[in-house]
């Protein structure tokens, strides 16, 4: 065979190299780069969906103007919100105690009882949320007041915009 | 390094004799236009690939179908490009079987003795034609619906049995998700199974009996209508 | 090839390959040169021209122009050269020819010549066959060509080229005595209807175009290098008529170089282009030359034929008297004033029944104001307002006006459609369309039809297909050939109807109707949701839609388990929806038990209860001693545990406890009696288990509640959640209901007030349930419950 006699030489003083070494090379570097092209969007593509996070599903949830919610006692609003997983849209309901002592500062936390998610209700005569499941009760700002649950009823994070008042996510303990 | 590796797996697998027989064979000088064949297969390769990667997303159902391929395009990363070359994918594969055809025509590479390799091609070309065919309904858009409607109408014209392979293509009377899952399990298992099977046979012979030499212009010249054989 | 041409092959490449290159790295560098060249392509398309995705599929949307994938275009293409029979040619025989072609090539081409200047007439074929395919596929690109029968550039061949042609190809064959503009109009056989992507005037051009392409051919020649054909859609008649013959003597044509008409245009084509500038379109015509004086619609009672002289003829008819020497004027007077108005001249209608009916029929003939009518009245047979169509149009457009005019005569759509639905829409939808809650459904609340919004976003083809088909629940097909009671025609009435909402939409807000949850016992279910169709006592009745409940066949034909599916899945074919859907399946059963309990059974001994025995029982017992079924008395008396049957009671008759296998054995031990056989056999107990036992019936106005049907659903919506998991008080059953409970029975029979189940309802310690008592009914209903005994 006579291949392998033909000499290349590179530029820039590099070492001389046969023709059968820079073709084997140049090769390989390509088949590395049709990996590269096909393997790295891949990856991407398969990793995608791993980077949604849970949360609200929204960015802020209206609740309404700031005048309809009652001062001094616990109040129940329900909110639809649109969750959208992959291409199917499931609509959830979340439902919120919204609490204010002035008309001005909000605190708003879930009916869902921390024990084994019974719904709480608040029981006016009591000024105590009521579970119903394990008789356990909550005091006004959501803290244990009876019974077993291990801890105070989840809080979400307010935001007071125009008069309006949003649900902006969920306060982490 | 490499060589100690190369030993290493050498010692536990004996690559190297296969390795020589496929890569290391001596070929007749070849032109660019050789290079056809092995484009096909590399974008028949881009097609396997990125079609495995779609029916990680994809839900072969008139519900789902539609919103799931939008959701590929739009809403994953580098999906809008696994689609698009699963999509362009296509049309490159018939174009370079095409011209790859025409090159071995103009060869006479289908002549003795590759009379085999060339009957697996043409088989090669009519299954990317029913990948094309059958692909085409998956999006389940507007383009999708009603080219497959008229397409499987044609075979309505058939003598006799028209009628029958009509609901036979669709899986009934009318276009319908059972179309839809009959042209998903064609397109993503009994196709590629055929397709595996001719490709292999294919490049078996491509390798076993060579690929033909570009012929020389003196060919005629030499040959008086005698046929005398050459000493 | 020879064999020792092979041979010879075979040798000269072996030396090419020895004189070849290394497959690698040589040819494999090129390879994957080329390769990541194509990828970067690839990648380069898929960056600029996307992953392409149009709109989601609509099976319902027939104006798409469905397009194969380039690479079919030219098979796509082929097709058009082969039309009808030969289709088969196109589609099949020459692709296959091709391709046993291609297969064959080995033994085509046999020589040993490899080398293309050796093989012209291989690399010929080739050539043209693949130019012929690129030609294809660039022609099927290209604009359709023009039908065959038009060279001009006129607006109805465009349309045709492109609404038509798609499907249709170069011609259409009319069928005489087709409606084409309805057809057009409204679609049929798969055809879309064109209603909305094409103007009337267009729709008209079309058919006129389609009807007659003779026509159209004349046209193209003489007309329209000034005239457009779209232009001379609505133009009158006359006027067309007297362009024609008159020629340069026409105003509009005089200062032209026209050639004399009679000279150019003869007897058929004179037609053939009248019908192509103006179709025969009985509605459009009717619309444009006649609904100016007669309305919407005239008055016929007669037959087609005089109908048809009467048009032709027009103000020649002279059959009616001048009135004005009959009449005096104050009684014409009042006949016009009936017939522009008759309501508000009641005093009309005995002249115009007197004078007028014998010929008008009972349909009152219309007019526009009081002067023309009396004008009209008055003269009679002169009145000669009205033209000589015969003399003007053609014979089909005459015959499609005759069509129109009569059926049209039947009633104007819109009143028929509103009649239609008074009668058969307004129930659910409401008088006005305003929609509200489903009468048999609460919880489904219908929105408003009549809406602007709702109108502007539906066209007649939707409301149409709505109507015929039904949408996909809650609302029955209403065409004939979908099981419905209305003809095409009525739907069609119908669609005018609520299309006429369009200009003036009696529904300006969708009203806010909220529906809490269903509630209640069976009894209240049942005259709540059952009796709007069924009838208050279930015996359905002429105008209620659903069939009787109490007749005998219905409560014989059917088993309780098939009426409670029934009920709970609902009939497909017929309104009875699913109530699965609203109901619990305690609320259901408890209607399955109301439902029996309509009608009073008579349970004969002898004739119901006896063959039972004796075909599953007597076999052992009679002669092994023990109970013995060998007679009423026997039956419920004997028994090695004492009686078997006490009658009224049979939760405590032996007899029950083992043909349920709640006793000490189930009996018999082969196999379980059907439960239809135990609920009868368990019926002539409670009924007292006599020869002749009535049962059902006195319940069906009474006043004794159960726990079945009125308690337990009640006790389920309100307490279910928490009692029954949670220990304490369990109102699952009827039992752990009356006897579980942390101090005691919760119920005691025949004592509310001694009942803390009662007693927690109203408040008297820990009010139950916590923070929200049940309605006073509810609680009511339980308090009479416990004091009847507690019935269950």
């Amino acid at each position: 065979m006579v291949h392998g006699e033909e000499q290349w030489t590179s530029g820039a003083g590099m070492a001389k190299m046969s023709r059968r070494t820079f073709l084997s090379r140049a090769t390989t570097t390509m088949v590395g780069g049709i990996g590269a092209l096909m393997g790295i969007p891949t990856v991407a593509y398969l990793v995608s969906p791993a980077k949604a996070r849970g949360g609200l599903g929204v960015d802020r949830l209206p609740l309404g103007p700031i005048s309809k919610f009652p001062v001094g006692e616990p109040t129940l609003f329900k909110a639809a919100i649109e969750r959208k997983t992959g291409w199917v849209t499931q609509t959830e309901e979340l439902a919120f105690y919204v609490f204010t002592e002035d008309g001005r500062n909000f605190s708003a936390m879930s009916n869902i009882c921390t024990h084994l998610g019974c719904r709480v209700r608040w029981i006016t005569d009591d000024e105590q949320f009521f579970c119903p499941c394990h008789s356990a009760t909550f005091n006004k700002n959501g803290t244990v007041a009876s019974g077993p649950p291990p801890r105070a009823l989840d809080q979400f994070e307010l935001l007071v915009e125009d008069e309006q008042l949003f649900v902006v996510g969920k306060v982490e303990a | 390094m490499i060589e100690k590796i190369d030993l290493w797996f050498e010692e536990r697998m004996g690559w190297r004799p296969i390795w020589k027989a496929l890569a290391l064979r001596n070929i007749p000088k070849v032109t660019w236009a050789y290079t056809l064949g092995s484009a096909t297969l590399l974008v028949m390769v881009n097609q396997i690939l990125t079609g495995i990667l779609l029916t990680i997303y994809y839900v072969p159902s008139p519900q789902d179908a539609y919103n799931s391929v939008s959701f590929i395009t739009n809403e994953i990363t580098a999906g809008w490009l696994i689609r698009g070359l699963h999509h362009w994918g296509a049309s490159a594969m018939v174009i370079l079987a095409g011209l790859h055809m025409i090159r071995v025509v103009v060869h006479g590479a289908y002549k003795f003795p590759r009379e085999v390799t060339w009957f697996t091609g043409l088989g090669l070309l009519a299954v990317t034609m029913a990948f094309g065919f059958t692909g085409y309904l998956l999006p389940w858009d507007q383009k999708a619906y009603w080219a497959t409607t008229v397409g499987t109408r044609m075979l309505e014209v058939v003598p006799v049995i028209g009628p029958w392979l009509l609901r036979f293509a669709r899986g009934g009377e009318e276009l319908s998700a059972v179309t839809l899952t009959r042209f998903y399990g064609m397109h993503i298992w009994v196709l590629p199974a055929l397709l595996m099977l001719l490709i292999g046979i294919h490049m078996f012979l491509v390798v076993r009996i060579g690929i033909s030499a570009p012929p020389k212009a003196s060919e005629t010249e030499e040959e008086g209508p005698e046929l005398e054989v050459e000493a | 090839m020879k064999p020792e041409e092979r041979s010879e092959y075979l040798e000269e490449y072996a030396e090419d390959k020895k004189k070849g290159i290394p497959f690698f790295p040589d040819a494999v560098f090129k390879d994957v040169l080329v390769g990541l060249t194509v990828l970067i392509v690839l990648i380069g398309f898929a960056y600029f021209g996307g992953a392409p995705l149009e709109e989601r599929a609509d099976p319902s949307d027939a104006d798409y122009t469905p397009r194969p994938e380039w690479y079919f275009l030219w098979l796509f293409q082929l097709l058009k050269y082969f039309p009808g029979n030969l289709e088969f040619v196109g589609v099949i025989l020459l692709p296959a020819l091709g391709f046993a072609i291609l297969f064959a090539m080995p033994y085509l081409d046999r020589t040993r010549l490899r080398h293309f200047r050796s093989r012209t007439w291989v690399m010929g074929s080739m050539g043209v066959a693949v130019a012929a395919m690129g030609f294809l596929t660039v022609q099927s690109m290209i604009d359709i060509p023009l039908p065959a029968n038009v060279t001009g550039e006129i607006n109805a061949a465009a349309l045709f080229t492109e609404h038509c042609s798609v499907c249709h190809g170069t011609a259409i064959e009319i069928h005489e005595g087709t409606n084409l503009h309805e057809t057009i109009a409204g679609g049929h056989e798969g055809m879309p209807a064109f209603a909305a992507t094409l103007s009337i005037d267009e729709i008209d051009a079309l058919s006129g175009f389609l009807v007659s392409p003779q026509g159209g051919a004349i046209f193209t020649a003489n007309c329209a290098e000034c005239h457009d054909s779209g232009d001379l859609a609505a133009v009158s008649p006359f006027e067309l008529q007297a362009a024609l013959s008159q020629g340069t003597g026409y105003a509009a044509h005089a200062d032209l170089d026209i050639p004399e008409w009679e000279e150019v245009v003869f007897g058929q084509d004179r037609t053939a282009l009248l019908n192509f500038l103006l179709a025969p379109d009985g509605q459009r015509l009717y619309g444009l030359y006649c609904s100016e004086c007669h309305g919407p619609a005239i008055d016929w009672d007669g037959d087609r034929d005089q109908l048809e002289v009467l048009i032709r003829e027009g103000g020649n008819h002279r059959e009616m008297t001048q009135w004005r020497d009959v009449l005096p004027d104050s009684e014409i007077t009042l006949l016009a004033l009936y017939v522009v108005e008759p309501s508000s001249s009641p005093d009309g209608e005995p002249l115009f029944a007197q004078h007028c009916a014998d010929c008008h029929g009972v349909r009152v003939p219309t007019a526009v104001d009081i002067e023309t009518a009396v004008e009209i009245i008055a003269d009679g047979m002169s009145h000669r307002s009205m033209p000589l169509w015969g003399d003007v149009l053609t014979e089909e457009q005459l015959t499609a006006l005759t069509t129109y005019t009569l059926d049209a005569s039947r009633g104007t759509p819109t009143l028929i459609g509103q009649a239609l639905f008074g009668r058969l829409c307004s129930t659910c939808h409401g008088d006005f369309g305003e929609g509200g809650p489903h009468p048999s459904d609460p919880t489904n609340i219908i929105a408003p039809i009549s809406t602007a919004i709702y109108l502007e976003t539906r066209d007649d083809a939707t409301i149409r297909a709505i109507i015929s088909k039904g949408p996909s629940e809650g609302m029955a097909p209403f065409l004939e050939s979908e099981g419905g009671p209305l003809t095409s025609d009525e739907i069609d009435a119908l669609v005018a109807f609520i299309r006429a909402w369009e200009d003036d939409p009696p529904v300006e807000f969708p009203p806010e109707i909220e529906q809490g949850p269903v509630a209640g016992g069976s009894r209240q279910v049942f005259s709540t949701f059952c009796a709007q169709c069924h009838g208050e006592d279930g015996a359905g009745g002429a105008d209620l839609v659903g069939p009787s409940l109490t007749s005998d066949t219905f409560q014989n034909a059917y088993s309780d388990e098939e009426l409670f599916a029934s009920i709970d899945r609902g009939h497909s074919a017929t309104s009875m929806i699913a109530w699965g859907d609203v109901l619990t399946a305690g609320q259901v059963e408890g209607l399955v038990e109301h439902i029996r309990s309509l009608v009073s059974r008579t349970i004969v001994y002898s004739r119901d209860i006896e063959p039972i025995f004796q075909a599953s029982c007597s076999a052992c017992h009679g002669s092994l001693g023990g109970w013995d079924s060998s007679s009423m008395q026997l039956v419920i008396e004997s028994g090695d545990s004492g009686p078997a049957v006490i009658p009224g009671d049979p939760e405590g008759s032996n007899l029950v406890r083992s043909l349920r296998g709640t006793g000490m054995q189930t009996m018999p031990p082969a196999g379980e009696l059907s439960d239809v056989q135990i609920d009868l056999i368990v019926e002539w107990i409670t009924g007292g288990a006599t020869e002749e036992v009535t049962i059902g019936g006195e319940q069906a106005g009474g006043s004794a509640y159960t726990w079945t049907v009125d308690v337990q659903p009640i006790l389920a919506a309100s307490c279910g959640a928490c009692h029954g998991s949670s220990g304490g008080w369990d109102a699952a059953t009827y039992d752990s209901t009356i006897n579980s409970g942390n101090g005691g029975p919760a119920v005691s029979p025949g004592n509310a007030d001694g009942s803390s189940l009662a007693q927690r309802l109203l408040g008297n310690g820990a009010l139950m349930p916590p923070g929200s008592a049940l309605s006073d009914d509810q609680i009511q209903i339980i308090i009479d419950w416990i004091n009847n005994g507690a019935a269950r």
